[in-house]
């Protein structure tokens, strides 16, 4: 039978409060850092505190005899080299954390300091082949990418007008509230239990059972090693699988045959933690007096830290706009943690290479951003359409053009937007727009679900799948009670442990895409066993019954109404069951196109009032708009928007990771230097959702931050006329942008 | 000095051993197994860690369990009372003024704080009162609409 979404739609689209909210409100919910298991030992990391180094000696004989120590498990070696400020070498186990702390100190380890780059222009100016070889080479700076457009070369020499700029964003922390970590316990019959804070329940236990099983050759297999995740504290993109702090962990407690806590410090979950690649580029751009773009060129360049891998995507630059393009991207590789997936990665980086130079080419054209931009969108098409006649692939205009007007109306752009620069005053006020797009479809692998019908009435809907704070436990209750007739609160959930079925990690906003479906599937399948099950005994034909109104479930043939708990009452011994599962292949198959699908777009307006006395940004409203297909909770979806709006305010204000050239650490590894936003510096925040139910469910996570910090960039722009091409928009930035445009105020 | 063997925690006195220099914050969790306070940051930056001492908010991550004495220690696991939310928490679930949770806990902490200090704070005072409890995932909006929501129902009740 084909999967569908009801017709007529009780809950979905309705705003449901978050089922976890009483737990997580009252202090109840257990996340990982909450776990405390009888006989539990505390473990630390012992890290490098230099750049680049070798390990000429390492001895951990006097840390061991220290009170409280119960295992030690070395990562490196003497003779290893260690390739940043923070790189683990260690990890050591005692019954307290200040045990712990105070034996890791007594640690015996000396270095061979070795020559280190942890600034990206540094190894421009020379590469000193300070990183770990790939491929036999140490180079800081690889090979560059480029590609070029056929149409390049005529489109920048018949542009009328031409306009160039610097542009670029730094290495930003994940910076998760709760820190990346677990607690590790071996049971009696060899298994392995892990709490982990993680983005990838299921993905974490297969890659404990296959590390564990590989290098013990044990027999582990995956059923006996279990990762529980019932709640945890923000991930970003940085908790994808055990972790190194998850082996440590593992390799401790199964030495010291005792559970093992390993949660890292604020200043470690920033240094090693997780962060997101830097991207600066110079621009150019050419266009058509009447503001038709012809062509477009970035060199751009970024660090992955040691990491190897692209700091933009590469074959989106531009970005949203289909321009001509010259394109040119340079990997360096420096002394720093690698690079993690981080909301929407490579994105951020994209639009700020793409939607800051179309502000300084409407400046020149003497136009309205806004109607360069409708100039410049793509334009819809029809052979898409032929297969996916709703996405956004087919609807680019459509969606991108009705999506701008909304944002207009809602910040009164009309009103607001006047010509960069000029308006008197000191403080002067700015308004500013950047478009996005994101992906959002179901994850390749498959996603399960099993929703259980009981005899007294009880409904479980279970699966391995995490709830990051995104709402998806809610959205499975949802799913469920909207199917079985009942309210979200009646369904008991199971969720988050791996366990509980197979289940993809939450990255690529993909949880929504890929659950929802499948728990359509199993609470549709439930149904239909439990009718089977019980219209002989209610001498009534299986297709007679049918969902009702208030709950009450209809024999449509004898117009007998009978109420939820009468008919699973009919179940006596037995239970009802079914099982769904979706995944990106399923998707994609022409009768689901409505069930789930990919392709988002979205559209930000910030306004800011800039002191162009004291540099100090501050941003007054946000206007963010964004489709995601059919809308499943408002009430989450609206949060997790404006979640990413908050995020990417805080990419255009604050955030920054700033690495000291001489010592080759990071000089801010704390909240006081590295500074998030509080209450006080937000804005008023507007958000649209451009629902659009014909296209099935798609994911929200990652695309709202991805234009926030450009849109600010933009109204800074049109404040004071001067371009801060770089974010955070300090106020020395902002007054540096002010001093070189000099002239008056 | 002396190991801490009692604190009044939540209405009750909790008997305990513990050194005194170590953070209030781990002893409630550790020891008390209280650990709706969190561990955020570990240096009174970001108040996940909030508790009330002697009705006023403190950081507990950064308050040394030997400075406590016999002030009462209020936490959220003792703010609903005989199973009913603390209005504040209700307003939070009815604003969805949360989404991992993680610094929901002290954020309660703090505004309850507030609210016993000034029953009817403006806007700016929320603010400030407010401003160093950080969320990552970004509620900010929703929490000062949960906090407004208690102090304009208060403001109805006449009180």
């Amino acid at each position: 039978m084909a999967t569908s979404w009801p017709k007529k739609r009780r809950l979905i689209g309705t705003k449901i409060q978050r089922l976890d909210g009483p737990v997580k409100a009252t202090g109840k919910a257990k996340y990982s850092y909450d776990i405390n298991r009888p006989g539990m030992l505390h473990a630390v990391l012992l890290r490098c505190p230099h750049a680049h180094a070798k390990i000429k000696s390492l001895d951990a004989a006097d840390a061991e005899k220290m009170p409280g120590v119960k295992a030690i498990y070395a990562i490196k070696k003497a003779g290893e080299e260690l390739y940043w400020a923070g790189e683990e070498i260690l990890g050591l186990a005692a019954d307290t954390e200040e045990h712990a702390l105070d034996a890791v100190r007594a640690v015996k380890i000396e270095y061979e300091v070795l020559p280190h780059i942890v600034k990206e222009e540094d190894a421009l100016k020379e590469d000193r082949k300070t990183v770990s070889p790939v491929g036999g080479k140490r180079d800081n700076v690889l090979a560059a990418k480029d590609a070029a457009d056929d149409a390049f070369d005529k489109g920048m020499t018949d542009a009328a007008v031409k306009v160039e700029g610097s542009y670029g964003v730094p290495v930003v922390c994940h910076q998760c509230l709760e820190s990346h970590g677990l607690v590790a316990e071996w049971g009696e019959d060899g298994g392995l239990t892990v709490w982990a804070s993680t983005q990838a329940v299921w993905g974490t236990a297969v890659e404990l059972a296959r590390y564990f099983a590989g290098k013990y050759k044990i027999d582990l297999p995956a059923e006996k090693v279990k990762c529980i995740t019932h709640y945890m504290g923000g991930g970003f993109g940085s908790k994808f699988g055990p972790d190194i702090q998850g082996l440590v962990a593992a390799e401790l407690a199964r030495t010291a045959k005792a559970p093992v806590k390993l949660m890292l410090d604020r200043a470690s979950e920033i240094v090693a933690g997780g962060n997101r690649p830097s991207a600066y580029g110079k621009v150019r751009i050419g266009a058509t007096k009447d503001g038709k773009i012809t062509a477009y060129e970035v060199d751009c360049y970024g660090t992955p830290g040691v990491g190897v891998t692209d700091t933009v995507t590469f074959n989106a630059l531009p970005y949203v706009y289909p321009i001509a393009y010259k394109r040119k991207h340079t990997r360096i590789r420096t002394n720093a943690a690698m690079q993690r997936a981080m909301r929407a990665p490579n994105h951020p980086q994209n639009c700020t290479l793409t939607e800051f130079i179309l502000d300084d080419l409407a400046a020149k054209l003497g136009m309205d951003p806004l109607q360069l931009r409708l100039k410049n969108l793509p334009q819809n098409d029809a052979e898409k359409a032929k297969i996916a006649p709703h996405s956004l692939d087919a609807l680019k205009n459509t969606i991108y053009t009705r999506e701008i007007e909304i944002a207009a109306a809602l910040s009164k752009w009309k009103e607001k937007w006047h010509p960069p620069g000029k308006t008197d005053g000191v403080v002067k006020h700015g308004i500013g727009m950047a478009l996005h797009t994101w992906g959002g479809q179901a994850s390749p692998q498959s996603n399960e679900c099993t929703v259980t019908i009981h005899a007294d009435g009880s409904v479980v809907a279970r699966t391995s799948t995490q709830d990051l704070g995104t709402g998806q436990r809610t959205v499975t209750a949802l799913v469920t009670a909207e199917i079985l007739g009942l309210e979200p609160g009646q369904i008991t959930l199971e969720f988050g442990e791996s366990t509980f079925g197979a289940s993809t990690g939450s990255g690529g906003s993909t949880t929504i895409p890929s659950q929802s479906p499948a728990t359509l599937r199993a609470a549709t399948a439930a149904r239909d066993d439990l009718f089977a099950k019980v219209a002989p005994k209610l001498d009534a034909k299986p297709e007679d019954l049918i969902v009702g109104v208030e709950g009450k479930i209809l024999d449509k043939a004898k117009n007998k109404p009978w109420t939820w708990k009468e008919i699973c009452a009919r179940l006596d011994k037995e239970q009802a069951k079914g099982t769904g599962f979706w995944n990106y292949g399923e998707s994609i198959k022409p009768d689901n196109r409505d069930v789930s699908s990919s392709g988002v777009g979205g559209v930000q307006i910030a306004e800011v009032l800039v002191d162009t006395e004291t540099g100090v940004v501050r941003c007054t409203r946000i206007v963010a708009v964004q489709d995601c297909g059919m809308v499943v909770n408002p009430l989450t979806c609206e949060s997790q928007v404006a979640g990413g709006v908050i995020m990417g305010l805080n990419y255009a204000l604050f955030e920054e990771r700033i690495m000291d050239r001489a010592t080759g650490r990071m000089v801010n590894p704390d909240m006081e230097f590295y500074k998030l936003g509080g209450i006080e510096d937000m804005p008023q925040i507007v958000v649209h959702l451009h629902d659009m139910p014909e296209r099935g469910v798609i994911g929200v996570g990652e695309p709202p931050v991805i234009s926030t910090h450009a849109a600010i960039g933009n109204a800074i722009f049109n404040a004071i006329g001067a371009r801060v091409g770089q974010t955070p928009f300090t106020p020395e930035r902002v007054l540096a942008a002010l001093a070189a445009k000099g002239g008056k105020r | 000095m002396a190991n801490v063997k009692e604190l009044h925690v939540n209405g009750s006195h909790r008997v305990l051993n513990s050194d005194p220099e170590r953070s209030l914050l781990s002893v409630l969790r550790d020891d008390l197994d209280l650990t709706g306070s969190k561990y955020g940051c570990g240096e009174g930056r970001c108040g996940a860690c909030t508790v009330l001492l002697d009705g006023q908010a403190v950081r507990s991550c950064s308050t040394l369990v030997g400075s406590v004495g016999n002030k009462p220690i209020e936490t959220i696991e003792g703010l609903a009372k005989d199973g009913k939310l603390h209005p504040l928490q209700e307003a939070f679930l009815e604003a969805d003024a949360l989404q991992c949770g993680y610094c929901t806990c002290g954020m309660i902490m703090s505004a309850c704080s507030l609210l016993k200090r000034d029953p009817h704070p403006s806007r700016e005072d929320i603010v400030r009162a407010m401003n160093g409890n950080i969320c990552r995932c970004g509620v900010y909006p929703r929490i000062l609409s949960a906090i407004e929501r208690v102090t304009r129902a208060r403001k109805g009740d006449g009180q």
